[in-house]
């Protein structure tokens, strides 16, 4: 669409405006508990007999009603996303792509062949080879490999399609995690999440329909601009939903102002601003009254999922949550409470899965145990637990990090790093995905014998990116923005639905 | 399905309508108008398959002479006169689905095929897309109305009554108070400001109030926040661990060229080639960070050089969005889709900025080094000795020297390592017993020393200093010695001469050769102090060496590299920059019909020169734009960024360019007086309200019937309250502040740095000065639509969402202000709580308030009076301290402030 065509649908939308607002009230004396908002509703629900009409029905940002949802122009076969990112870039070596030549070569020289015209993070000079720093074996009907670090997972692997030939261009963190959810290795274009709550805009509007949950300490190294909307507009962009202080920023309450006050003083602004609309006429004020009940919503809902407090106790046992802390599990419980309440994709970050080995830290063999450990019980219990409920053939769950790492053994600054630890590796890694009308028990995609190359089933972000869309009902090559005088796309000029994959 | 049907209808519907109107107005003896009616069709329905990306069939539409050429397969597409027989009206006549024109897509309409037909009959005369053609002086439309106070007026008058519509009566005084105050200056005038304008019955009143708010201080930081976003400047640098980056005196540069009314050509040469000026003075330097705002990757292990070019390429990018409205970055990877550029004017232009001395190096050389007034006494007195003393050449290099630490070479430069590797970020050597580092092709003429900036930890060490071979002669043996801090070493030597090699070797008996010594940071070649018999010499060059080995806070800047030193740019096949192809010159596109200025250049200065011309077709009609959309709340062309054949196309071309002459020639750059213009335009003076019949015909106001009413913006809206609350601390410039903001917020990898809240009334000072992270800005603001400025952001997209209800109602830094608004309240409106709120709301607004919202206001305050009055702790919590205001009614007093501060009209400019 060029910007033209989006302006005249916009003009055309507009021109209906008066009618979605007063949806907008309806909708909101419905859903309204405490029937805030019933007093300034009068003049507009008079005169008027007609059913609202979904006029939402192509994508074209409307501003006074962003996040509505909308229909995909084919059917999806997923609904909402959860995307798990291990930020760092975990090992495939010692979790998925087993390798027991890599093994033989352990200690010996990396051969120069591996080496020339290669540029590494770290490695200097000829690092040695490392074998892997795990047992494996074989599990479920598709036989998949899962080492033991996962014991937990390794149940469930029939549910999932394994990618195992994942390969990139960026072999730094911040790039990379940008290229996998923005498209682009620079910063700048939207993100994922914002493309996709702009596609389909949100089913709970007492909530944001783009969440994002952080754990292990630190962002992810490309900051908030891997959730940013990019020159998407802003309300798209990732809303960051916390577990220590407000679960969602200025959600809560001033101290001491309790719910009535906040009732009252929200029904107060907002009959002055229905004075206002009286002698302005300016619809723009319509929508912020209802921007402001929705908030007042908001701020029962939020907390309200952000609570698992309230779950029984075999699901916090599943989960391996632990409440009141900040931590990757509790963040995959809200996860799976977000998509139930409607949330359109939730993008999970738990940092520290760079497995250098230059401390204890992040050594193959010392912290990133922790880290396997962290995120077994989990990622295990999600898939589950959206089975349980029926909620995984409509949800898309994606596990992955942003590269690979080496089958060399990392030698910073040319000597040997006191802990075992692998340098970026961008050529291939492991990454899966489950539900959303994704195979169950299947790998796509192989390596060469030290996991170093891939020999079949190379596949791309933009790949990935493609797939994620069509699960959601979207042509990537048709899902365009126009932006600085062309449309532009989340997989820019490439990509390809990865077919073998989908159910 | 029936509704989207319905709507289809309904655009289909209004299409005909246009298109049949649009046939009327061209049958008969209209011609054609390439760039009115072709394009657009060429555009939409074929330059996809035909144009800069793909040239299917060997035809493409982007350019006259590719068009007329022969395809592929020997036809001619078009044939000027002979529509028959071009092969382009056959193809999009053509039945045959495998013959037809566009292929595999909708026919086009009857109506596209007549244009097209006709144009070509009409001798296919190509057109250039106005945007891209010289600005020219436009008659103004000869229309009379009493409503009319300037030109701008002529021309909206005009369109209006083409399109049946009335304007609008001046709006009240107090409204235009606030308007043209939050407009000129970003927040509201100051009480006698205010006061003197109300109650002057001058007819002038209104333009001295103006000339005032032009006058004062403060426009400069209102419009500093706007060039800001274009500057993409930050706080920090903005990858990974997104580290601070001290750059804000480019900032205080900003705010002070506006206050000074710097010409808009003036204010454009210093940013991009200041340190090219003649005698660049400190500011000259300082106002060059404009393109080091681009970000710097010190991610562990990144190639600098990738990086490095990164920059550049945002560079190019941001000049042409942020001065020129075009979308350039198109280019990068091949031809313009739908205008005339061509892939290598990409990397000819780009080659401009490729020579800049910036290698993203965590230490962001070259900085412009900020001596304190004692060192600033010191550098002078030095300085004036050696143009005393030696020359002023000498003098000139000495100030380079002292103030930038340039020429110099990052350690990461050497060309082969022994017992040495660069580490971490690729910026530092890191140096072991028996190094040798070989730094290649110095140019040694009149270099008499050698700078290294370097760190040790181990005593003992010896480093020597050779040239043409590592056991080459001599030229300095110095021992190394640890200090805990980073230190310099001067190497002196006779004057040498040419081009050498020179190998650096570090030796420390009794290391083992696995130990960590040394850490390499730069060399510098250069000569020695001069002046070296003349009397004073010894306490100036101790000095010198004072004032060069000083650890201080420095601003990057942009400089060239040396002469010898000159980068060779290619053009990057598909914009990737490993594969180079063909060697380019710097140069600007072919296709805007004006050269280089003669005589310019072909630098960085040379480009200013063509920027800042008058042939110039985009710089004047992009900031006139600019300018505009920041008044009205949309520009002539929506389309900020992007001026171009796929941009909105302007609502009032003539308008746009009647201004855009006007900037250049009356008014000679002087943004000052272009936005008097507007300001005192009736236009701009209307009454805001929406009557039924401008709802249907002009929601978007598109035409002008009445006065703007936007949102403001973040920073508008923090400024606003801060006003209203009486805690506003109006100081100027220095480093970042940092307000409320809630815990957690700042969680970068590998990045220790916390938000800690600055203090004494540092927390209120203005939102330009608040500290900007890139990778997570002020969460506030974001939330108010401020971009992350990670790129050149032209366009503020306005959104409307509950998470911005939710920031005035319950940000701690809002409740706050909130507090300080009820005290002013309680202590300087009256007794009794309704001359409170009525004063408080003409505090905000100027004008009355209306009694039904008074009533509102006063039944919140009864109501929460009484809630306050059944809970003590809740009351002490909302008045914030246990004080004097600790009481249920000062409390509810908080309470209707933080209401009061959520009011539409208040959020708005009306």
């Amino acid at each position: 669409m060029t910007q033209k065509e989006l302006n005249d649908q916009r003009l055309l939308r507009e021109a209906q405006d008066a009618v979605r607002h007063m949806h907008t009230r309806r909708h909101f004396l419905r859903e309204s508990a405490m029937g805030l908002g019933a007093l300034a509703i009068g003049s507009l629900l008079g005169g008027c007999g007609r059913r609202q009409e979904n006029v939402m029905s192509s994508i074209a940002f409307d501003p006074a009603h962003p996040l509505l949802p909308k229909s995909p122009p084919f059917a999806g076969k997923a609904r909402s996303v959860i995307y798990l990112h291990m930020a760092g870039a975990p090992s495939q070596l010692e979790m998925f792509d087993y390798k027991p030549e890599l093994m033989k070569m352990d200690g010996q020289d990396c051969p120069g062949s591996l080496l020339e015209g290669k540029q590494f993070a770290f490695i200097r000079g000829v690092p040695k080879m490392l074998g892997p720093q795990a047992k494996f074996a074989q599990y479920g009907e598709s036989r998949a490999w899962v080492s033991e670090h996962l014991p937990h997972f390794s149940t469930v692997v029939d549910e999932v399609s394994f990618l195992k030939a994942v390969t990139t261009d960026q072999f730094n963190h911040a790039p990379a995690q940008l290229l996998l959810h923005t498209g682009s290795a620079r910063l700048g274009r939207p993100s994922m999440g914002s493309w996709v709550t702009y596609g389909l805009g949100t089913e709970n509007q007492n909530l944001p329909g783009f969440v994002v949950l952080t754990s292990g300490g630190s962002f992810p190294d490309a900051g908030k601009s891997v959730w940013g909307s990019g020159f998407l507009p802003s309300v798209y962009q990732g809303v960051q939903c916390r577990s220590e202080g407000d679960p969602v920023l200025f959600i809560g309450d001033p101290k001491g102002m309790n719910r009535d006050i906040r009732k009252a003083s929200i029904e107060a602004i907002n009959k002055a601003n229905q004075q206002e609309y009286e002698e302005y006429n300016d619809p723009e004020i319509l929508s912020r009254i209802s921007q402001y009940e929705m908030a007042y919503r908001m701020q029962i809902a939020a907390p309200e999922v952000m609570n698992i407090n309230d779950e029984p106790a075999y699901i916090h046992e599943m989960y391996g949550t632990r409440p009141g802390k900040s931590c990757f599990a509790n963040n995959i419980l809200l996860a799976r409470k977000l998509v139930e309440k409607g949330v359109r994709y939730v993008q999970l970050f738990d940092w520290g899965w760079d497995a250098h080995g230059d401390g204890p830290y992040n050594a193959l063999n010392v912290g990133m145990i922790n880290k396997y450990r962290s995120i077994d019980k989990a990622i295990t219990a999600l898939l589950l637990d959206l089975k349980q409920r029926g909620l995984l053939e409509e949800t898309l769950v994606v596990w992955g990090g942003e590269f690979g790492r080496t089958p060399m053994m990392e030698n910073r600054n040319g000597q040997q790093n006191p802990y075992k630890g692998r340098d970026h590796h961008t050529a291939a890694f492991t990454l899966w995905m489950a539900g959303g009308g994704i195979r169950r028990g299947f790998t796509y995609g192989e390596t060469d014998e030290i996991g170093y190359y891939p020999v079949s089933g190379k596949v791309e972000a933009f790949d990935m990116q493609a797939t994620i869309l069509n699960q959601l009902g979207f042509d990537h090559e048709q899902f365009t923005y126009p932006f600085q005088g062309r449309p532009f796309r989340l997989t820019d000029v490439s990509g390809k639905v990865i077919h073998d994959i989908i159910a | 399905m029936k509704v989207l049907f319905s709507r289809k209808i309904l655009l289909v519907a209004g299409i005909l309508l246009a298109i049949i109107i649009a046939y009327l107005f061209l049958s008969g003896p209209h011609r054609v108008d390439y760039s009115a009616d072709v394009k657009p069709i060429l555009n939409k329905k074929c330059i996809s398959c035909h144009g800069g990306v793909k040239a299917k069939g060997g035809f493409s539409l982007l350019f006259q002479e590719e068009a007329l050429a022969k395809t592929k397969s020997g036809k001619y597409a078009i044939i000027p006169g002979d529509p028959s027989g071009s092969e382009m009206i056959r193809r999009i006549t053509n039945k045959d689905p495998e013959e037809r024109m566009p292929y595999r897509h909708e026919p086009l309409s009857k109506e596209e095929i007549s244009i097209l037909t006709r144009w070509i009959k009409q001798g296919a005369p190509w057109g250039d897309h106005w945007a891209y053609l010289p600005v020219k002086e436009t008659e103004v439309p000869e229309v009379e109305d009493d409503w009319i106070k300037n030109d701008i007026d002529k021309f909206i008058y005009a369109r209006l009554k083409e399109e049946k519509l009335e304007p609008s009566a001046e709006a009240d005084k107090t409204v235009l108070l606030r308007r043209v105050s939050l407009d000129l200056t970003g927040m509201l005038p100051s009480e006698k400001l205010a006061r003197q304008f109300l109650n002057n019955t001058d007819t002038n009143a209104y333009s001295m109030l103006v000339d005032s708010l032009l006058a004062s201080p403060h426009f400069g930081e209102r419009w500093a926040s706007m060039w800001l976003d274009l500057a993409r400047y930050a706080d920090t640098k903005g990858y990974e661990s997104d580290q601070g980056r001290t750059i804000w005196q480019y900032r205080d540069w900003v705010i002070r060229a506006f206050n000074e009314d710097k010409p808009y050509d003036r204010f454009l040469t210093e940013q991009i080639a200041g340190d090219l000026l003649p005698e660049p003075s400190d500011a000259d330097y300082i106002a060059t960070a404009f393109h080091r705002n681009a970000m710097n990757n010190d991610e562990g292990g990144t190639d600098n050089e990738e990086f490095r070019i990164a920059s550049v390429i945002d560079r190019v990018n941001t000049t042409w969005e942020a001065l020129m409205g075009t979308t350039f970055s198109c280019v990068q990877c091949h031809s313009h889709p739908y205008d005339p550029f061509r892939h290598d004017e990409y990397y000819k232009f780009m080659a401009f900025f490729n020579n800049t001395r910036d290698e993203d190096v965590p230490g962001e050389y070259p900085a412009f080094r900020d001596f304190n007034d004692t060192l600033r006494q010191q550098f002078d007195a030095v300085i004036r000795w050696v143009k005393e003393n030696a020359s002023e050449s000498q003098a000139r290099t000495m100030t380079t020297l002292l103030r930038t630490w340039q020429p110099a070479i990052n350690s990461n430069k050497a060309d082969s390592l022994v017992n040495a590797v660069v580490i971490g970020n690729n910026d530092i050597v890191l140096v072991r017993n028996h190094a040798i580092i070989k730094l290649k092709g110095i140019e040694m003429d009149n270099v008499s020393r050698m700078v290294c900036r370097f760190f040790t930890n181990k005593k003992g060490g010896v480093l020597r200093t050779r040239v043409d071979a590592p056991d080459g002669p001599v030229l300095g043996t110095n021992r190394l010695d640890t200090s805990g801090k980073i230190q310099f070493l001067l190497v002196d030597f006779p004057v040498q001469s040419g081009v050498h090699d020179v190998y650096i070797t570090y030796e420390n008996p009794g290391l083992k050769n696995t130990v960590d010594a040394l850490y390499l940071d730069w060399f510098s070649f250069t000569e020695q102090l001069p002046g070296k018999n003349k009397p004073g010499y010894e306490a100036n060059n101790n000095a010198f060496r004072k004032l060069l080995t000083a650890d201080l806070p420095a601003t990057p800047v942009m400089m060239e590299r040396v002469p010898g030193q000159k980068r060779k740019t290619h053009v990057f096949e598909r914009g990737n920059w490993r594969e180079k192809t063909k060697e380019v010159e710097a140069g600007v596109p072919g296709s805007l019909q004006y050269a280089m200025p003669a005589g310019a250049p072909k630098n960085r200065m040379g480009l200013t020169q063509w920027l800042t011309s008058k042939q110039n077709p985009l710089v004047s009609r992009t900031i006139v734009n600019r300018l505009w959309e920041q008044l009205f709340g949309t520009g002539i062309a929506e389309t900020l960024e992007d001026m171009g054949t796929q941009g909105i196309p302007p609502t009032h071309r003539e308008l746009l360019d009647h201004l855009s002459w006007k900037l250049m020639n009356d008014h000679r750059w002087s943004l000052k007086k272009l936005l008097k213009e507007m300001v005192m335009s009736a236009t701009y003076r209307q009454d805001s309200k929406l009557t039924d019949e401008m709802k249907e015909k002009d929601l978007f106001n598109r035409f002008y019937a009445r006065g703007p009413r936007i949102r403001l913006s973040a920073e508008q809206i923090r400024d606003q309250f801060l006003c209203i609350s009486g805690v506003i601390n109006p100081k100027m410039y220095g480093p970042p502040v940092k307000p409320w903001q809630p815990e957690g917020i700042w969680l970068s990898p590998y990045n220790g740095a916390k938000w800690e809240m600055s203090k004494n009334g540092d927390q209120y000072r203005r939102a330009v000065y608040t500290y900007w992270k890139r990778s997570s800005p002020y969460p506030s603001m974001m939330g108010f639509d401020a971009p992350q400025r990670n790129v050149c952001n032209a366009r503020r997209i306005r959104t409307n969402t509950p998470l911005q209800a939710l920031i005035t109602l319950n940000d701690s830094a809002y409740l706050d202000m909130a507090r300080h608004f009820a005290w002013r309240m309680k202590k300087e409106a009256g007794n009794n709580i309704q001359q409170q709120i009525t004063k408080g709301y003409e505090w905000m607004l100027y004008k009355p308030l209306p009694q039904a919202k008074l009533r509102v206001l006063t039944e919140l305050y009864i109501k929460t009076v009484n809630e306050f009055k059944k809970d003590a702790e809740s009351t002490c919590e909302v008045a914030g301290f246990n004080d004097e205001h600790n009481n249920p009614n000062d409390a509810a007093l908080v309470v209707v402030a933080n209401a009061m501060m959520n009011l539409d009209e208040v959020i708005m400019k009306n």
